[in-house]
């Protein structure tokens, strides 16, 4: 059986054989996805996010376990990505078909579809742009708790704790974000959330 | 929230979100569907959000994410956090270095030399110390004496060059291949009047490939492996052409530049030779 993230935390605090490895597995992606949605950029997500794992190692000797390993480690994680936008330069990023100097119009937007051509990759790169705009534009806090609870995968629990915030608050913000990302999608031409495919949980 | 809606629908709205991400208790859970199975304006509410939350998956929003080996990312990670606890360890409060994917070559390359002087004197050592030739083996048994000759030592720091070399290949190719997908995939927009696109970071990215490249030349040369060097040979003008690029570079020309990278198969052919590269650092 998988050791649960305070065994595992516990482990790597006492320099376990492969604790820090699996934990490393068990994270990365996770904070990939949370370090995308401050940067915007994947070279700079990977840096932030090796970054991060490398901080919790050195510093494990100072982890307490009243927060959740994740919590701690989104923690580490956000603040370096702060850091690194308030020093760096971040580009926001355009398809290089929208550079394009002809006039050509967008591609409609469609949901998942199971066999994907060319096209339909293009389209769902443009889906996942109109996506992106929209979870940038939510207030700092919705946009905080959604991409906490979206691509971190974290408990709506470990989210409260971690803001030092009620259940409740957290749920409304959730809700509020999903609604205001919706409400954005709708907004676009032609309207996303108007799509007729049924799309499968990822 | 839609207009005129009544108390029920209204918490039944709130309680979308949690059950898209399974946080409902079984008793809310059940309300819910009874509710949702009444109400046609909520089951279109759930559908809608449903789709979106959907649509908003990693693969859609993150389409870059695959293209990372996270068994190597994994790795390189470990490495590195073990590095700098060690450094940690030898001077506390030290500041962790941030650094790419892999150490800096630089390092790397005097950490590598180190271990080759360190391997010569050991050797030196063996051959010239009886006391050292004659420790006991584990069993208490005297160990047969090993015969860790000069020639044996050259041998292993040739083999101590050689996966340098190799390591330098494989960390210039990633980086370069990561450099071309940046190029390809995601051009930011010229902020200067005048438009086009930002190529600055790229230009100087590629300035330092090859700079870097100048300081492997020697080491890539002893490997003799025609298929890198072929490939390195390509790769060249290729990113000579994006070193030179002005800051704001005209979209016709990046495109250009996508259809030479694509047509001449760059990421796939780097790719396989990279991860080469990584099996016999493996292997050896």
């Amino acid at each position: 059986m998988e050791p649960d993230d305070f065994a595992l935390m516990d482990g790597i605090r006492n320099d376990r054989e492969g604790a820090f490895e699996t934990l490393v597995r068990r994270y990365q992606r996770r904070l990939y996805r949370l370090a995308c949605g401050y940067l915007r950029n994947h070279e700079d997500a990977l840096d932030a996010v090796q970054e991060t794992l490398v901080r919790i190692y050195v510093a494990r000797g100072s982890y307490r376990p009243d927060a959740h390993p994740f919590t701690w480690a989104a923690r580490i994680l956000g603040n370096h990505c702060i850091d690194l936008i308030r020093h760096r330069r971040i580009r926001p990023v355009v398809p290089l078909e929208a550079a394009s100097d002809r006039p050509d119009g967008p591609a409609p937007l469609r949901l998942l579809s199971p066999e994907e051509s060319p096209l339909e990759r293009q389209e769902r790169r443009e889906l996942g742009q109109k996506i992106e705009e929209a979870i940038s534009t939510l207030p700092a806090t919705q946009r905080e708790i959604f991409m906490l609870r979206h691509f971190g995968e974290m408990r709506l629990e470990e989210i409260a704790a971690s803001r030092g915030c009620a259940l409740g608050t957290v749920k409304s913000s959730l809700h509020r974000a999903t609604r205001a990302i919706r409400d954005y999608l709708s907004r676009c031409d032609p309207p996303v959330t108007s799509g007729t495919g049924e799309g499968e949980r990822t | 929230m839609r207009r005129g809606a009544g108390r029920g629908c209204r918490a039944a709205q709130r309680a979308l979100p949690p059950r898209y991400y399974g946080a409902l208790s079984a008793g809310e859970e059940a309300t819910l569907a009874r509710h949702l199975s009444s109400c046609a304006g909520c089951a279109k509410e759930w559908e809608a959000l449903r789709r979106v939350l959907d649509a908003a998956g990693p693969a859609n929003v993150f389409p870059r994410e695959s293209e990372v080996d996270w068994e190597v990312f994994a790795r390189a990670v470990v490495a590195r956090a073990r590095a700098a606890a060690s450094r940690e360890a030898i001077t506390p409060g030290a500041v962790v270095g941030r650094r790419r994917f892999l150490p800096n070559p630089n390092a790397a390359a005097g950490l590598w030399a180190g271990l080759a002087a360190a391997a010569l004197v050991i050797a030196t050592l063996w051959t010239l110390s009886p006391t050292l030739r004659r420790r006991d083996g584990g069993d208490g048994s005297p160990r047969p004496p090993e015969r860790l000759t000069a020639e044996s030592a050259r041998a292993s720091a040739r083999e101590i060059e050689d996966r340098l070399a190799r390591r330098s290949a494989a960390r210039y190719l990633s980086d370069s291949r990561a450099l071309l997908m940046s190029l390809v995939q995601a051009p930011a927009r010229c902020r200067k009047p005048g438009g086009g696109l930002d190529m600055s970071l790229e230009a100087e990215r590629s300035r330092q490939l090859l700079r870097r490249k100048n300081l492997y030349e020697g080491d890539l040369d002893s490997l003799r492996d025609q298929r890198l060097a072929g490939l390195l040979r390509q790769l060249e003008p290729v990113l000579m052409q994006v070193a030179s690029l002005q800051d704001c570079a005209p979209a016709g020309q990046i495109r250009e530049l996508r259809d030479q990278i694509e047509q001449r198969q760059f990421l796939l052919h780097i790719d396989l030779v990279t991860r080469d590269l990584q099996r016999r650092l493996n292997v050896v």
